[in-house]
């Protein structure tokens, strides 16, 4: 069996990265790549993330073994007691509670603890830290800073720990929102949501999408290297990139128009009439009602223990 | 532009949930009833579209990036209707995949970039474009001004919903306990960038890809565009087709939008509080003018007077509930004048087709 901290199996391919030049520019110089480049390049992420989802989703862990519909509600169930709760230490408590879990499910926690906190958490306290600032918002001074007409101007203590419930706040909800995400394959967790009443219509929607995401990625990549490859010199950011941008997604939405019309006469053409059928959810296990349950306490006990705290 | 869970409190979440249920199950019903069998292939694929141009960000001076939607392109293109769909798709894909926007706040994200950013563009692009033709450069320009409006409107609305955060949940000891700044900061900070970088982001892009479709696809506009000619040289214009309940209900949506702005004013304007509050100097006035005076408090018979229960008690609870009523009246009060404007002129060109004979 695959050991479960080995790295993903996603292909190398997707993770090579364009050629690396001496910095002192002894052997050419690189060029920056450009914004649209580098989303273009982007996409590769995209799919490394996606595929390495699914290679977690696979492991033999205890949350991947839950039924989807018990994940999704005990994940809302425990999103909502996160955020209602007022207390740095129960959201501390939360997080190790995420943590055991992620741990539980075979999940590596280095690569977890990264994916969580490299983007939102830290762009969340660039965000709220200026409001621990007194001339942004009243509070008591703890870390004097400079004085102000004769007034002590710094960090105040209302300012910090509303700065540090938030962030810590935003990483337990990005955390179990990650969780679920990498836990669950994809076609399972729409699973769920049409177990939990979504529209069958809207579920096939989103699957149908989701598919679609990375051949019109592959189709705007195909259009961007296509035009790079006629032109002699460097792309210029002036109106003419403007007209191709607005040309190569114009070109896009005429693509997608032809596209949806050729699946629908595929669909129609394998019996589609409006209608969708589906395989019924499967029934819940003994395993999945106990995981229900524990949500349900551990949602409980992260709101009471809160309340206990006071305030 | 995607508020991740955290930042909003879980009942704001539900007032988003709530509000956009059934504005999905409207969407789905709508597209339905016009594309009938092809709407899945056709929403899917468009949802995939609205994802990718959400990937394509611009860095902002303030160190995050902003990026256009493109919801009032598919507005444009596919109706109003279809874009909350697609749009609502592409950001669940971005709050499962990248964790960028959240799960409990969705809704909320739904209201402002798949609802308010498609239907708020696509009326101002109707209105700018008026009925000038398919390919005409108006339309170009109408659809620049479309996304322009169209994302700063969003921006505005999450805006307001980020500075409501610590007006109405604190902790017992004051300290706001989601969102820290009020309204007063959070609108500056979302319109600034939203104004400058992705206002325009969302302009260029709905202008270049309207102005592509009339160069060289121009049979794609002519499904929504029903009635409007292709060339200027084509058929009469069409009648308007606003209606009263449709203008009752733009008006209701632009109150609902504004009336939190409500909070952010200081003090009470020309003393309508009380006419003690009158800055007599700076109005140069030496005492509180007679009939001021005199008429003050001369109606007290209202039902929620000073926007709260005569009790005093569920001070926001009274405030939202007047917001509320207040919307409700003066919605009925235009959908009320929209009629009779409507029984006037069919009157008036009643009498028309009846005089015409002995012209």
């Amino acid at each position: 069996m695959r050991d479960a901290t080995a790295p993903p199996e996603t292909p190398a391919w997707l993770l090579r990265q364009p050629v690396a030049l001496c910095p002192c520019g002894c052997i050419g110089k690189r060029q920056k790549a450009s914004y649209l480049e580098r989303t273009l390049t982007g996409g590769s992420d995209l799919m490394h993330q996606v595929m390495f989802s699914e290679d977690v989703a696979r492991l033999p862990g205890v949350l991947q073994r839950l039924d989807p519909r018990v994940k999704l509600v005990g994940t809302m169930l425990l999103l909502v007691a996160v955020g209602l709760a007022h207390h740095i230490t129960t959201l501390l408590a939360a997080y190790a509670l995420v943590l055991g879990l992620a741990w539980w499910s075979r999940v590596a926690l280095a690569f977890f603890i990264r994916r969580v906190w490299l983007f939102i958490p830290i762009f969340t306290a660039i965000v709220v830290l200026p409001a621990a600032f007194s001339v942004v918002n009243d509070g008591d001074v703890i870390v004097h800073l400079w004085t102000w007409n004769g007034e002590p101007e710094g960090l105040t203590s209302q300012g910090l720990f509303s700065a540090a419930l938030i962030i810590m706040r935003v990483a337990v909800s990005v955390s179990l929102a990650v969780l679920l995400t990498i836990t669950t394959p994809w076609g399972r967790l729409l699973n769920g949501l049409r177990g939990l009443g979504v529209p069958r219509l809207i579920v096939l929607t989103i699957n149908m999408s989701y598919r679609y995401i990375f051949l019109l990625l592959e189709a705007v990549g195909d259009m961007y290297e296509s035009r790079k490859s006629r032109q002699v010199r460097a792309v210029k950011h002036d109106a003419a990139a403007r007209a191709t941008v607005g040309a190569s997604i114009g070109t896009l939405v005429g693509k997608c128009g032809h596209l949806a019309e050729e699946v629908h006469q595929a669909m129609v053409a394998r019996g589609y009439r409006g209608e969708v059928h589906a395989l019924d959810a499967t029934k819940m296990a003994a395993i999945d009602r106990a995981a229900a349950l524990t949500s349900v306490v551990l949602a409980a006990a992260i709101l009471s223990g809160d309340r206990l705290l006071g305030g | 532009m995607h508020i991740p869970d955290g930042y909003l409190s879980p009942a704001t979440c539900a007032v988003g949930y709530v509000a956009a249920t059934p504005l999905w199950v409207v969407a789905s019903r709508r597209v339905t009833r016009v594309v009938k069998s092809r709407n899945i292939p056709l929403l899917a694929i468009f949802s995939a579209l609205s994802f990718i141009i959400m990937m394509f960000n611009v860095p902002i001076p303030d160190g995050t990036t902003a990026h256009a939607v493109g919801g009032v392109v598919i507005a444009i293109v596919l109706g109003p209707w279809a874009a909350v769909i697609a749009v609502s798709i592409a950001l669940l894909f971005q709050a499962l995949l990248f964790g960028d926007g959240g799960v409990l706040s969705f809704g909320v994200n739904a209201i402002n970039m798949a609802v308010i950013l498609p239907f708020v563009g696509y009326a101002v692009y109707r209105i700018a474009a008026g009925g000038a033709a398919l390919t005409s450069r108006r339309r170009v320009v109408a659809g620049a001004v479309g996304g322009y409006v169209g994302i700063n409107a969003a921006a505005l609305a999450a805006a307001i919903e980020l500075g409501l955060q610590p007006v109405l949940f604190k902790s017992a000891s004051g300290v706001p306990l989601y969102v820290p700044y009020d309204l007063g900061k959070t609108i500056p900070a979302m319109l600034l960038p939203h104004l400058t970088v992705a206002g325009l982001c969302e302009a260029i892009l709905t202008a270049a890809v309207l102005s592509y479709l009339q160069r060289a696809d121009v049979q794609r506009l002519v499904p929504n565009h029903p009635g409007i000619p292709i060339t200027a040289g084509d058929a009469a214009p069409r009648p308007s087709r606003l209606s009263p309940g449709k203008v009752a209900l733009a008006v209701g949506i632009v109150l609902v939008i504004l009336t939190p702005l409500g909070l952010l004013a200081p003090g009470g304007a020309f003393g309508e509080d009380a006419p003690g509050d009158l800055d007599l100097g700076a109005l140069g006035l030496r005492a509180v003018p007679a009939g001021l005076e005199k008429y003050n408090g001369f109606w007290s018979h209202t039902l929620l007077g000073g926007y709260g229960f005569q009790s005093g008690d569920h001070a926001n609870l009274a405030y939202i509930l007047s917001a509320i009523v207040g919307i409700a009246v003066v919605m009925a009060v235009v959908f009320a004048l929209g009629k009779v404007a409507q029984l006037l002129s069919a009157a008036s060109g009643q009498e028309q087709i009846e005089a015409e004979p002995h012209a």
